[in-house]
């Protein structure tokens, strides 16, 4: 099967404003051709080829659809371990020659592990195009080959460290593990981090990772994308060549993972070695699934970030409660969050900035925001589209991600379109749906001082179970 | 597609993985061509055409930094005085002025660093003009609002108490202060002290001095014209006053390196000790510059460098160690370090020392790791001008290091000139093995004694500014 599409990228002088608010859209977009094919090979193999010629690089992007979520409680982080190992060299791809054939040769190489996926790319100068698929293809075909248990222990110990760097040791560090198990019931695979625990890593066995090969390594939940300053024609024979041969791989159960919703408010008090206390506030939302997440993404935008939105305006500008603020809608594949960050300035009691904050919310949810509101939030999205496209990488993996999530290698277009499309009703209605009664609240203190919690004696101390 | 797929499956029987494949002939540097020119008020502007997306590239590059304009006991002024540059104008307050660009989809960053500044911002092409506008406006107009000052303030006082808790942020604020000394702008560190000394006036103040033409670069990439580029920022920048000049980046002394010692900071209950290990380096300028490239890409440069594949890969007591040199226009420093499980400070601490003495010439550079340090620093030019951006970024950095035009053409042939003993006589020449200063912020109940039982240098315990402590 084979798919060609051009994308058009909306570049109007007009500027969005006109299309986000909705009123007279009088867009005379100069079409901007960004060409990108996508195919799948017999194996199931799928592939995005996106070539451009400004820069003389290549990247490479190898899309697995697994992650955490795909563990089970017991051997939470493997996926993230497993991405390890990749590096750890393969059947013909003696330990080291990855390394010395892309950052050697004025090139990089990396992996991410998210909650949904795990990727892998490589870019490197042009030239070496054959040689990032060689790279790809043998551990994706023989990463068994090589493995052996010094292997795995030695990644063990380094990923120990990422967590103790990125989490342990790092102020409010553990928030995020903090908020997914409490928001998500023990069993949903959302309530574990990526990284995972460290009596997790600990156990993960050598045959933990040969089956996990071989159910999530395979074509058929792969994806293949391809950016930059190549013939299009030359990548298609050597992705054959290289990847053509390899066997499908079995069927894959995907775990269930449904957004969840909670009845009522829990309240906890994390007491962490930090001087500075902070308010974590996080609500429940829904994932890339589900279209309500643009109308998040938005209100997010006006509630916090630059001077001119409702909670960074109000608390720390014109009441100068706090120093920072900030909102997000974290899309994931399955499930999402929106969590609002904020630090107090010295003095100001996380139980008033708590209240101030809900008022405004309130307010927000009784009148809904302005047509300029939403302006202002989607105006700066063009820049950053087209920002993107200068990036060989950023479009490789953003091509990817579309077809993995979405079946679609040209869904950012699409989720563009969604977003500035966004209506002042739209924001008004997912505020009114999301930001309920039902969520979290989490209190960062010193330690032995919890009463400087939010509502302290509503709040149970958050005890870690090192599972 | 199946005439495609059967052919290939064929030569699928052929295809011999265990060879890598050979590259073709690599890519051509390609450096785009800019124009220079000068405009009325001085100031000189570099064009850059680059018309494959509809973006521009626009910054205001300041000679001289904090290093030069911060006075010692009022540090952190140029910083407040970036940041005040956003708060507002003469006609437009801070709430308007914000809005207007949001409206316009951009962000103006303004930075002071420690040796330039920088006013920037990327726009849509069309909406290039009137983000310019503003941006004049901002340069030549601020207001700065006594408030703005007072809020930015206690922002910047809780931050540091923030600070104190993150290790990594410790680190680096210690070594420098450690190596350079408080008298030294390399060793001065924004304090309390010196936020709360900072008035209004000071602001004023500095920026008459610092914003000034005759010290700046503008550069201008991508999807403009030239001449209709030059035309409207002339005018455009119309209302800012002549004059200024760029500093002299006169450095007093680096102290003279004390003997080798652990600066210990503690962190209770750290479970990682950050390490910060090193000493004052040369310039820019030095003519080792290609030579110390090559160097340290072989010790700590790179993910298979010396240091990251013994310490993290091998051993595993590191998610990630490294080695740079700060070059700038004056004597920045070389350093190694990361952040290594508490349990084995002693024995990393061993390694670093290890690998240290190792290029200095215990263990002998071998002609992989020279070729391959070679072509990744060479290799990985032409792919650096990807971007408007990062066009922007690289025409600037040779005017604020001081580089000739040619400096990227000429790059590859000076990487390629080094040879092995020029490795070797610079890692012995910087690498002062004698004259680490090694800082080490983690867990001193637990990391204290195996660090002294190493024997490697005696130890000092400082606090988190770098005052002795017993």
């Amino acid at each position: 099967m084979r798919k060609t599409a051009a994308l058009l990228v909306l570049a109007c002088a007009a500027g969005l404003g006109a299309i986000a608010s909705a009123q007279a859209p009088q867009a005379r977009p100069a079409a901007l051709r960004i060409p990108f094919e996508s195919y799948a090979l017999p194996n199931g193999l799928r592939v995005v080829l996106a070539p451009s010629p400004v820069s003389p690089t290549v990247a490479v992007t190898a899309w697995y659809h697994v992650g955490s979520k795909n563990e089970t409680v017991g051997k939470t982080g493997f996926a993230h371990l497993f991405e390890h190992v990749m590096f750890t060299g393969s059947g013909h791809v003696p330990y080291g020659v990855h390394d010395r054939l892309t950052e050697g040769v004025g090139g990089s190489n990396n992996g991410t592990t998210s909650r949904d996926r795990t990727t892998y790319y490589e870019t490197v100068p042009s030239n070496y195009l054959e040689t990032a698929l060689w790279l790809e293809s043998d551990r994706m075909g023989f990463l068994l080959d090589t493995l052996d248990v010094q292997k795995l222990d030695a990644q063990r110990d380094i990923v120990k460290n990422e967590r103790r760097q990125r989490m342990d040791n790092q102020p409010y560090g553990l928030v995020g593990e903090i908020v997914s198990s409490t928001l998500y019931p023990p069993t949903h695979p959302y309530s574990w981090s990526v990284i995972g625990s460290m009596a997790d890593l600990t156990a993960a066995s050598e045959a933990d990772v040969k089956d996990f090969f071989r159910l999530y390594y395979a074509p058929g939940n792969a994806i293949l994308s391809i950016a930059g300053d190549f013939q299009p024609a030359q990548a298609k024979a050597l992705v054959m060549k290289y990847f053509g041969a390899f066997p499908r791989g079995a069927a894959i159960v995907r775990p269930a993972a449904a957004p969840v919703t909670r009845d009522g408010e829990t309240r906890l008090v994390y007491e962490d070695r930090v001087q500075v206390p902070r308010l974590v506030i996080v609500w429940p939302t829904v994932g890339l699934q589900h279209d309500d997440r643009f109308a998040l993404a938005v209100l997010d935008a006006i509630s916090a970030g630059p001077r001119t939105t409702r909670l960074t305006k109000a608390l720390v500008y014109d009441r100068q409660l706090a120093t920072s603020i900030t909102a997000t809608q974290d899309s994931d594949e399955s499930a999402g969050e929106w969590r609002l960050t904020i630090t107090p300035r010295p003095g100001v009691s996380l139980t008033d900035l708590e209240t101030a904050a809900d008022a405004i919310l309130d307010t927000l949810k009784a009148q809904g925001p302005t047509a300029e509101e939403i302006q202002r939030a989607t105006a700066g999205l063009e820049l950053d589209f087209v920002n993107g496209l200068e990036s060989n990488l950023g479009k490789s993996m953003q091509l990817a991600d579309g077809l993995g999530y979405h079946n679609d290698a040209g869904y950012f277009q699409t989720e563009y379109q969604k977003t500035i499309a966004v209506s002042p009703a739209d924001v008004t209605r997912v505020a009114n749906k999301y930001l309920t009664k039902g969520r979290l609240v989490l209190s960062v203190v010193p330690i032995g001082k919890t009463e400087m919690a939010a509502r302290p004696s509503e709040s149970t101390p958050y005890r870690r179970t090192d599972r | 597609m199946l005439a495609v797929a059967g052919s290939v499956v064929l030569a699928q029987g052929t295809l011999d993985r265990s060879k890598e494949p050979i590259p073709g002939p690599p890519p051509m540097l390609r450096v785009p061509a800019w124009t220079r020119s000068t405009l009325a008020n001085g100031a000189e502007l570099v064009i850059s055409e680059k018309h494959d997306l509809p973006l521009v590239s626009f910054t205001i590059t300041i000679s001289g930094g904090y290093n030069q304009a911060d006075p010692a006991a009022r540090r952190g002024l140029a910083e407040l005085t970036a940041s005040m540059m956003s708060e507002g104008t003469a006609t437009r307050n801070g709430d308007a002025l914000a809005s207007a660009l949001q409206l316009l989809g951009t962000t103006v960053t303004v930075r002071i660093g420690g040796e330039s500044g920088t006013l920037a911002f990327q726009s849509i092409a069309g909406k290039f003009p009137a983000t310019l506008d503003i941006v004049a406006d901002m340069l030549v107009h601020p207001s700065f609002p006594a408030e703005a000052l007072e809020r930015l303030r206690a922002q910047r006082l809780v931050a540091l108490v923030q600070a104190r808790d993150q290790p990594a942020a410790i680190a680096s604020r210690l070594f420098p202060r450690i190596v350079y000394g408080d008298a030294h702008p390399y060793g001065q560190n924004v304090t309390e002290q010196t936020l709360k000394a900072i008035a209004r006036d000071d602001v004023v103040a500095f920026h008459r001095a610092y914003f000034r033409p005759a010290r700046a670069l503008i550069t201008v990439v991508g999807d403009v014209h030239a001449a209709a580029a030059k035309a409207a920022i002339e005018k455009t920048l119309a209302a800012w006053p002549g004059g200024g000049e760029k500093p002299a980046f006169q450095y007093p002394a680096v102290p003279a390196a004390r003997a080798s010692t652990m600066y210990l900071a503690d962190k209770p209950g750290a479970a990682q000790s950050t390490f910060a290990i090193g000493l004052a380096g040369p310039p820019r300028s030095t003519p080792d510059y290609y030579a110390l490239q090559v160097m340290n890409t072989i010790l700590g440069g790179m993910f298979q460098s010396r240091l990251n594949a013994n310490i993290r890969e091998e051993k595993g007591y590191s998610y990630g160690v490294s080695s740079s040199f700060a070059y700038g226009r004056g004597p920045g420093a070389f350093r190694a370090g990361g952040d290594i499980v508490s349990a084995k400070s002693d024995a990393a601490l061993t390694e670093f020392m290890k690998e240290l003495r190792g290029i200095r010439g215990d263990r002998p550079i071998t002609d992989e790791e020279l070729s391959t340090a070679k072509d990744a620093l060479t290799q990985r030019l032409p792919g650096t001008f990807a971007s408007a951006q990062s066009i922007n970024n690289a025409i600037v950095s040779l005017w604020t290091q001081g580089l000739p035009d040619d400096y990227y053409q000429q790059y590859a042939a000076r990487i390629a000139a080094v040879r092995r003993e020029d490795v070797l006589r610079v890692a012995r020449q910087y690498v002062d093995l004698d004259h680490l200063a090694i800082v080490i912020v983690g867990d001193r109940a637990t990391i204290e004694a195996p660090l002294r039982a190493t024997g490697i240098a005696p130890v000092a315990i400082t606090d988190i500014e770098g005052n002795s402590v017993q």
